[in-house]
């Protein structure tokens, strides 16, 4: 695994738009979405490597906290010029509202990709990048708000593990989020969807970035992961309540979604 | 395993705070709950395994003490904590976070919720139907032990919606935004579920024993008094909401000066029809 994603980790971005013909973007703001984070949160993104969910975030809670200190403002309209100057001056200084995301990845290539796409792109506060085991975490027990992992899980060796260190890390509260293919359950879909994958794919990997094996194993570990139903049933063994999940495109991608409460 | 541990000690912690507030539950109109939850039989704290996706291999041991709290009662909670913080927020997603984290669970639990807050608002509406209840049978006890005077229906309608009116008066600001979320084709069926069983409750302590047409005719009556009256609040600003008060009153007065001219509108009614009819028969000829 880990050598898969070092031949692949330049090119990551670039094969993820065109495998997925840019839908994983939309996949990515929908789990946004769904998570609404408030300011404040501290969000753990394991296997983000290229931090596209961390950077997702931090635009999210930018945007929240605008429009909190908006309706603060609003409710000052009987203070001096003064006092609003002040009070614009405390909140400056905290955009994001004490936000934070620690992206954690196994591949040191990956990150280093990240953060350079960080720098590129202007995001400076509130990200860290942490080289780590999803299935031995380097963190204390109960600190974050929030897990994610988007498209990772499949690539790890011991889900029952991960799972249960996200379990660990989370804060009682905290909510796990998983961004993963599923199985298609339309049969019309799921043949199209195999004809595209197993066609389609290795050769764009091999056009693109210069390796079929990479992305045949890619494919076929979509393949060999747990269905829905199965993977749901393993994150409420490892102690989440209200486990749910949700089906993207009719399947092709589920987000499941579990509280430690 | 001991991970689960903590977080249902955590649960079990307040299990004295929860008994007393267990009657709540007898009363049906816990609707606020979704309707993938079972609804719990009255008064019943869970014994056995409670309902929820719970491992298998906690079944064993201290984790089945009696104490535990599901996941309906801890929602139960974290929405109650979050009225506290609707004056400020609004009934929204934010003022869910905040009254988890003063239960000392994360922010991210409001993500159990809808982000528009309809479980909060719902819940809200839910806990003043159950307020005005017991109000209303505790007065009725009073009238059974001869300690107060049965009042007349229109005192006593006009009385009990003012009641429940009051409740909304810490609110009052952010209250608009919550109709509009309660006139959501998602959310109509339980808030027109929680109007109806309110207003049901009103009139059955009002001595309402009817059981023919006028059952529907005087729900949909006290149901127009109730909502217009919420209306004419939501712009009120007269002090102590005296204007609302009034039109209430004289509402209800309207509403007994009907059910006596009726029978006359009926009649009335009748012939016009007949009229129409003779008009369409010549017409058509």
């Amino acid at each position: 695994v880990y050598q898969v994603f070092e031949t692949v980790a330049k090119k990551y971005d670039v094969m993820n738009d065109s495998m997925t013909l840019g839908i994983h973007r939309v996949w990515k703001d929908i789990l946004m979405h769904k998570m609404n984070p408030c300011p404040g949160t501290l969000l753990l993104d394991v296997a983000g490597g290229t931090g596209d969910i961390a950077f997702r975030f931090i635009n999210y809670v930018r945007s929240v906290r605008q429009r909190q200190l908006q309706r603060k403002l609003k409710h000052h309209q009987n203070l001096s010029w003064q006092e609003i100057f002040e009070s614009y001056q405390k909140d400056k200084f905290n955009s994001l509202g004490d936000s934070q995301v620690v992206v954690c990845d196994i591949n040191r290539e990956m990150l280093r990709v990240g953060k350079q796409k960080a720098q590129h792109l202007g995001y400076s506060e509130g990200l860290s990048w942490v080289l780590g085991n999803a299935e031995e975490l380097p963190f204390d027990d109960d600190k974050f708000d929030v897990y994610t992992i988007a498209f990772g899980i499949r690539n790890v060796t011991r889900i029952d593990l991960a799972l249960q260190e996200a379990y660990r890390v989370l804060k009682p509260g905290g909510r796990f989020l998983c961004l993963e293919f599923s199985h298609v359950s339309n049969p019309l879909l799921s043949r199209l969807y195999d004809l595209y994958s197993f066609q389609v794919i290795p050769v764009l990997g091999e056009v693109i970035a210069g390796d079929w094996r990479s992305y045949q194993y890619l494919v076929e570990s979509i393949r060999q992961f747990p269905p829905q139903e199965e993977l749901k049933a393993m994150i409420e063994d490892a102690g989440f309540f209200k486990v749910d999940y949700e089906n993207l495109n009719f399947g092709i991608v589920a987000i499941h979604s579990g509280f430690k409460l | 395993r001991c991970q689960h541990c903590p977080p249902l000690r955590a649960l079990q912690a307040s299990a004295a705070l929860r008994r007393a507030s267990d009657e709540h539950k007898k009363e049906p109109l816990t609707s606020s709950s979704q309707q993938h939850f079972d609804s719990r039989p009255a008064g019943h704290q869970p014994e056995q395994e409670p309902q929820g996706p719970h491992p298998s291999y906690t079944g064993q041991g201290g984790q089945e003490s009696e104490d535990y709290e599901s996941e309906e009662q801890l929602q139960h909670r974290i929405l109650t904590a979050a009225l506290e913080f609707v004056p400020e927020h609004g009934w929204t997603a934010e003022a869910i976070a905040e009254g988890a984290k003063t239960l000392g669970l994360s922010v991210a639990a409001a993500g159990m919720f809808h982000s528009d807050g309809s479980e909060l608002i719902l819940h809200f509406v839910s806990e003043c139907n159950t307020k005005l209840s017991k109000l209303l049978e505790k007065e009725q006890k009073l009238v059974q032990l001869g300690k107060a005077e049965k009042k007349p229906i229109d005192e006593f309608l006009r009385d009990a919606v003012e009641a429940r009116l009051r409740m909304l008066i810490p609110y009052i600001e952010k209250w608009p935004q919550a109709l509009s979320v309660l006139l959501l084709p998602r959310n109509i069926p339980s808030s027109l579920h929680l109007l109806t069983s309110m207003i049901d409750d009103i009139w059955h302590y009002a001595g309402d024993q009817s059981t023919d047409f006028n059952w529907y005719t005087r729900r949909a009556v006290l149901t127009g008094i109730y909502n217009t009256t919420e209306l004419v609040m939501m712009q009120d600003s007269s002090p102590g909401f005296e204007d609302t008060w009034r039109f209430l009153e004289n509402r209800v007065a309207d509403a007994m000066t009907m059910s006596s001219a009726a029978s006359q509108v009926q009649s009335t009614g009748e012939a016009v029809v007949q009229g129409l009819m003779g008009a369409a028969v010549t017409v058509s000829n």
